[in-house]
C-alpha cells in the first residue's frame, strides 16, 4: 500500500508494518494508523507519520539516547517498545522531549498508547541539547 | 453536560465500575476520591491540555530541524 504524506513523500508499506493507536494520541484521538518512518538525514530520530492526515508526523527517539536510566513500568514486562515525542522550535535551541507522555508500543501485535507516566517529577518539556547554564550544574 | 448537587461523603457512580466521592469541601477546595479500572485514565485537566499542546508542537516537527538536533546529540556511550 501507499501513502503520500507532505514531508516524506510517497511512503510504501504492508500492512504488518503499520501501528495501531486504538485511542489515538492526545489531542489526536481520531488518528488510529501510523507507521514508523526511519528518515536517514534525521537519524537517530525516528518518525511516527499517520496515514489518515499527510501533514501528520511526531519526530520521536529512542529515551535511552537520552536518559540512560529512564524506564516505565509498562516496558518491564517486555516486548514492549517505548519512544518519548519530541517538540522541535526551528533553532534546535528550546527544542524538548515530553518524557511525563511516552508511548509504548506492543511489539508483537503492533499496537501502541500514550501514557500518561504518575511521576509528576518526569518533565513534558525536558531540553532536547543541554542548555549552557544546566550543563554547568551538573 | 449533566451537572449534579453532591454533599460531602456523596458520591457519582459512572456506569458499573467507576464511582466518584466527594471527601471534603473546605476553602474553595473539593477533595474527590475516584475509584476506576486500572485502563480508565484519570488525569488532571490541566496536565491533558499540556499533553495535547506538547503534541500539537511536536506534530508539526520539521525533518530538516531533526537533522539539525540530531547533530548536536551526544550519545552516551558513543565513541568519537
Amino acid at each position: 500500500m501507499k501513502f503520500t504524506n507532505r514531508q516524506f513523500g510517497e511512503l510504501e508499506y504492508d500492512d504488518d508494518h503499520v501501528v495501531m493507536f486504538p485511542g489515538g494520541l492526545i489531542g489526536f484521538e481520531g488518528n488510529r494508523k501510523f507507521l514508523i518512518v526511519d528518515d536517514e538525514d534525521s537519524e537517530p530520530f525516528r518518525w511516527l507519520v499517520s496515514l489518515e492526515d499527510a501533514n501528520l508526523s511526531f519526530p520521536m527517539l529512542d529515551p535511552a539516547l537520552l536518559l540512560p536510566g529512564y524506564a516505565i513500568d509498562a516496558a518491564t514486562g517486555g516486548g514492549k517498545t517505548v519512544f518519548v515525542i519530541a517538540s522541535l522550535r526551528p533553532g534546535v535551541d528550546g527544542s524538548t522531549v515530553n518524557l511525563r507522555s511516552p508511548l509504548v508500543i506492543d511489539n508483537a501485535t503492533r499496537t501502541a498508547r500514550q501514557m500518561i507516566l504518575d511521576d509528576e517529577g518526569l518533565p513534558l518539556q525536558f531540553p532536547l541539547v543541554p542548555q549552557a547554564s544546566q550543563a554547568a550544574g551538573r | 453536560m449533566l451537572i449534579l448537587s453532591r454533599k460531602n461523603e456523596e458520591e457519582i457512580r459512572l456506569g458499573d465500575n467507576i464511582t466518584i466521592k466527594i471527601l471534603s469541601i473546605q476553602h474553595g477546595q473539593v477533595k474527590i476520591g475516584i475509584e476506576a479500572p486500572r485502563d480508565v485514565r484519570v488525569v488532571r485537566g490541566e496536565l491533558y491540555a499540556e499533553i495535547q499542546q506538547a503534541n500539537l508542537e511536536a506534530s508539526r516537527g520539521d525533518r530538516n530541524v531533526a537533522a539539525k538536533a540530531a547533530a548536536g546529540l551526544v550519545r552516551p556511550g558513543e565513541k568519537k
